[in-house]
């Protein structure tokens, strides 16, 4: 067995701090340039899609991206390592918080998965999800092997399994889906042989099975179906499906403008400021939209995998593959769902959904990655 | 030490694969837009133009309410409403002539329906008429071609079967205000009918059920072309009350007519149902279920009686000589006096410096606890007034439960006030005096209750001394009777002295409130509602100067089954104006005939 914090290599600590900040002007300008610029297409498609609605989002999505900058700033000031350090703290205080939804969560659309103190409501599923990197990383980080063994991919599995379970039995499904590309991310990068891969892949699919038949509610196992078949139920997911395609499809190649989009403005599409706002965008900007959009993501992941590249030590590498994975698939996720290649499940769209939590963390995983590159330099 | 190697190169060859392969999905995924928005593009634009889905409401029906013999309350009853689609209309103004001509209604106040939707999407359709008549229905019927803005809708109307006799308690609906949306969570929305009172706002949420949809597809002239689909409604639950409807109508007789104003409560003192709840005057929630008529609105609110405002829970008053069932639970508990502490009326008593009167200008004579409830002697109580103390009587009205609500399960009610030295300091800013604790004693100083409060406090002296929590749904999760530090001889003591003020020649209710073989007891309360000096001729009186009377009071004796408080606002004096109330009720209760030789 190993000294997970021994083999930390990572001595230069105390020398390297002063001169973090003067690394300032070595900002990753693609990762906060493409975040940036997402988050402000994100906050007018909000205020488009929610015109017709009760309340417009626009002013507290703008709240959370303010709040989501100042927590940028911050934790890209403080060294990452002091961040791995903690990360046992942090991962405790983000299972603490899974757990702490059972007696104190509030509910919102089937499954317990927020927490209110005084006028705040926050996901810990979020935050968990975070710290859950912070550990996974430095786990990894301590190994020294080309690729992973059993022992280590079986706790690999069980550091993510945790909150996996705690969120699935919220239940949140979407929610728990959203830990998985963390761990494959980083197994992959930290090297699986391809006999597991296979082996893997085959005992997913007999869990899959499982789950389907013991482990999944009536509405979930009617999404999963109404994707297959979506006459099955025109009035749910499938006229969710069928509205967003048409709202999609019929923006075109240069869309309706700006607030004019007839499906998102005659309230055709459910949670158009949330999981469907691409929907609007796509509607309202046209397939340019998209695709400007699109190349923005592009970027923010290139970026992310550029830092992932130069970063200075084995912990740099996963810390930013895990953070990045997750937004990957919640990009990846959301784009097909709108367009109808998968079946529709609570999954929003980085810097562009409305959101507190999940706006909040974006913000800081995006901290994170560019305080990684900032101290590249550094001990090399 | 260990040489560290980090396997550098093999990372970054993986993560430079897995990047590649996240930007070729994201190309992928990006190709399925061009898809649907290019090649498919035109198809789905024209989807979304004119053959449109559209979703309709299915309303579900609004839970029933039932009295606890299950006997129907509240029902519902269909209703024709005229809704206008703008967007269909070749020019508004006509479509609103034609309508106002069709309704035979004034084209202004159609204007003025308009007006109130001027910032609504105008392909949303809009309530323009309620309450059609079928020859009216018939009428559009026929012109629908030519307008086909028009449609009629079939809503259900509530109607409360006993009118004002039951408003109450029931309350009624009206129109969701924007801040009760915002507030629901999505489950209501602008132009839906909530509960604003009572049993109707208390249980919405159950009552309301929840509203299915229909999708169809229309074409561009918005005709139905198909159902696409279909959720069924989920119809409210039903509610079965405490209420006894022949008491509550018995109650509402009562009250009914002009300058009879009052509340009347009637309760199971073991468990705390509500039997009957009426406060006079009362208003028609029928009016209410059309979204109201300017003039009745305005008319209930400028009556002085104040019709909306529920007597029972919503208003305090002063409890008068009925106050003196506290002081003699207090006294005996508290030992001041004993059950056999003798004391002798003279019509009067000097407390510093200055003399108290007692009602009764020649005075009781000798009197001990018993005897002095069931005369309603104020020099007695001055006594126990005296040597309990304002903080020792306060406390006793608290434990009766003045100063905080019952718990009653429809909102609204008020705590009434309990006065103590800390009180006065506090709010008033200026010391307790001791003569006022005297005042006090027979309830005329500065407390306050509701009458819900009077029954509460009834119930307990009735039941031995436990707190129930009164309620109004037959099944509602109420807390379970709660023990209250009385001495159980002093409750003893006290319900006889209250039997003898109905039952005893002497007493003060005698003849007003007796029901042989239903053995009431009960206690009398007049509320001075100005000075002694001014009202030599009480009769004269004009009505607002004159007193209020209490009578509460509960039944039989030895078992008590119900807790009746009658309180009638300036209704005179308890004996004359409020103990023949209670007497009526507990007759129909028991079933018992007040006038046998009558017949």
């Amino acid at each position: 067995m190993q000294n997970i914090s021994k083999s930390i290599s990572i001595q230069p600590l105390a020398e390297e701090r002063p001169q973090a900040l003067r690394h300032l002007s070595s900002i990753d300008l693609g990762l906060a340039l493409s975040a940036l610029l997402l988050a402000a297409i994100g906050l007018a498609t909000v205020h488009s899609a929610s015109s017709e609605m009760v309340v417009d989002y626009f002013p507290r999505q703008a709240g959370w991206v303010g709040i989501g900058l100042v927590l940028l700033v911050v934790v890209m000031s403080i060294d990452y390592h002091v961040l791995l350090d903690l990360s046992v703290v942090l991962y405790g205080a983000g299972i603490a918080g899974l757990i702490a939804v059972f007696f104190i969560g509030v509910q919102r659309g089937g499954a317990v998965n927020w927490i209110q103190i005084g006028p705040w409501q926050f996901q810990p599923s979020e935050f968990a999800k975070l710290a859950t990197a912070l550990f996974t990383a430095r786990y990894l980080a301590g190994l020294n092997m080309r690729v992973l063994d059993v022992r280590q991919i079986v706790v690999t599995i069980a550091i993510v399994g945790l909150p996996i379970v705690l969120v699935a039995i919220e239940p949140d499904m979407g929610g728990a889906l959203m830990f998985t590309p963390l761990v494959a991310g980083m197994m992959l990068v930290a090297g699986i042989r391809i006999r597991l891969l296979i082996t893997a892949a085959v005992l997913a699919l007999v869990l899959g099975a499982g789950v389907w038949t013991f482990g999944m509610h009536g509405y979930q196992k009617q999404r999963v179906l109404t994707f297959i078949y979506p006459e099955r139920d025109p009035l749910g997911a499938g006229y969710q499906v069928r509205q967003s395609k048409i709202a999609v499809g019929s923006g075109q190649l240069m869309g309706k403008g700006y607030m004019q989009g007839t499906q998102s403005q005659l309230r055709f599409l459910p949670a158009r400021h949330t999981d469907f706002i691409l929907s609007v965008l796509a509607e309202e900007w046209g397939f340019a939209g998209v695709l400007a959009v699109m190349s923005l993501y592009a970027v923010y992941i290139t970026s992310a995998a550029r830092i992932a590249m130069r970063a200075r030590d084995r912990a740099g590498i996963f810390l930013v593959v895990g953070l990045v994975s997750v937004t990957c698939f919640h990009v990846l996720y959301n784009a097909a769902m709108v367009v109808g290649f998968v079946p529709i499940t609570g999954i929003p769209i980085p810097f562009l959904s409305y959101g507190g939590s999940f706006t909040m963390v974006n913000f800081i995983a995006t901290g994170i990655m560019l305080g990684v590159d900032m101290r590249r330099y550094v001990n090399r | 030490m260990r040489v560290v190697r980090e396997h550098r190169d093999d990372l970054i060859t993986r993560v430079r694969i897995l990047s590649a392969v996240i930007t070729g999905i994201l190309a992928v995924i990006a190709s399925g837009f061009w898809f649907v928005q290019l090649v498919q593009g035109s198809y789905y634009r024209e989807l979304a133009e004119n053959n449109r889905l559209r979703k309709l409401p299915i309303k579900a029906p609004r839970g029933l309410i039932f009295d606890r013999h299950g006997r129907l309350l509240v029902e519902n009853i269909p209703s024709y409403a005229l809704m206008i689609d703008r967007s269909r209309a070749t020019h508004v103004d006509r479509s609103l002539a034609f309508a106002a001509e069709a309704l035979g209604r004034p084209l202004e106040e159609l204007h003025d329906v308009m007006r109130r939707y001027a910032g609504t999407p105008v392909f949303q359709p809009v309530l323009l008429a309620e309450n059609l008549t079928l020859s009216e229905v018939a009428r559009l019927g026929v012109e629908s071609y030519e307008y086909p803005e028009f449609e009629v809708e079939v809503q259900h109307l509530r109607l409360y079967r006993h009118g004002g006799q039951t408003a109450s308690v029931l309350g009624y609906l009206g129109e969701v205000t924007q801040d009760e949306v915002d507030r629901s969570d999505g489950r209501l929305q602008a132009g839906d009918l909530v509960g604003k009172k009572g049993i109707e706002q208390t249980y919405d949420a159950e009552l309301r059920g929840e509203d299915g949809e229909r999708v169809v597809v229309v074409d561009s002239r918005g005709e139905l072309l198909e159902e696409y689909g279909r959720k069924p409604a989920v119809p409210g639950k039903n509610l079965t009350l405490t209420i006894d409807l022949d008491l509550q109508q018995e109650a509402a007789h009562q009250l009914d007519g002009p300058e009879k104003v009052g509340a009347i409560v009637a309760m199971d003192p073991r468990n705390g149902e509500i039997l009957a709840m009426v406060s006079s005057p009362s208003y028609n929630p029928n009016l209410f279920a059309h979204r109201l008529q300017k003039n009745d609105w305005q008319a209930l609110l400028d009556d002085p009686n104040h019709p909306l405002q529920n007597r029972v829970i919503q208003n305090t008053y002063s409890p008068g000589s009925t106050f003196k069932i506290i002081m003699a639970t207090g006294g005996l508990t508290e030992h001041v006096v004993d059950a056999h502490s003798r004391t002798f009326c003279t019509g009067s008593a000097v407390y510093y410096g200055r003399p108290f009167r007692c009602w009764k200008k020649g005075g009781h004579g000798s009197v001990e606890a018993e005897t002095a409830i069931q005369g309603s002697c104020d020099v007695y109580f001055y006594g126990v007034g005296q040597h309990l103390g304002i903080d020792r009587i306060a406390k006793y009205a608290r434990m009766f439960g003045i100063g905080r609500p019952t718990g009653l399960d429809i909102g609204g009610e008020k705590r009434g006030l309990v006065p103590d030295m800390e009180w006065s300091l506090k709010t008033r800013k200026m010391p307790w005096y001791p003569g006022e604790t005297i005042s006090v004693a027979i309830g005329q100083g500065p407390v306050l209750l509701t009458p819900l409060q009077m029954a509460e406090l009834t119930a307990m002296v009735a039941n031995g001394g436990y707190r129930v929590t009164p309620h109004l749904l037959k099944d509602a999760a109420v807390p379970p009777p709660e023990r209250v530090a009385f001495d159980p001889a002093a409750l003893k003591l006290v319900r006889q002295g209250m039997w003898d003020v109905v039952n005893s020649p002497s007493g003060t209710a005698y003849n007003s409130a007796r029901v042989d073989g239903a053995n009431v007891a009960g206690k009398t309360g007049t509320v001075q509602v100005i000075a002694q000096a001014q009202r030599l001729e009480a009769k004269a009186l004009p009505f607002k100067y004159r007193d209020h009377a209490w009578f509460t009071s509960f039944a039989p004796l030895a078992d008590p089954q119900i807790v009746i408080t009658v309180f009638a606002e300036h209704g005179g004096s308890g004996a004359h104006t409020a103990a023949p109330i209670a007497q009526a009720l507990h007759a129909k209760y028991f079933k018992i005939d007040l006038h046998p030789a009558a017949r």
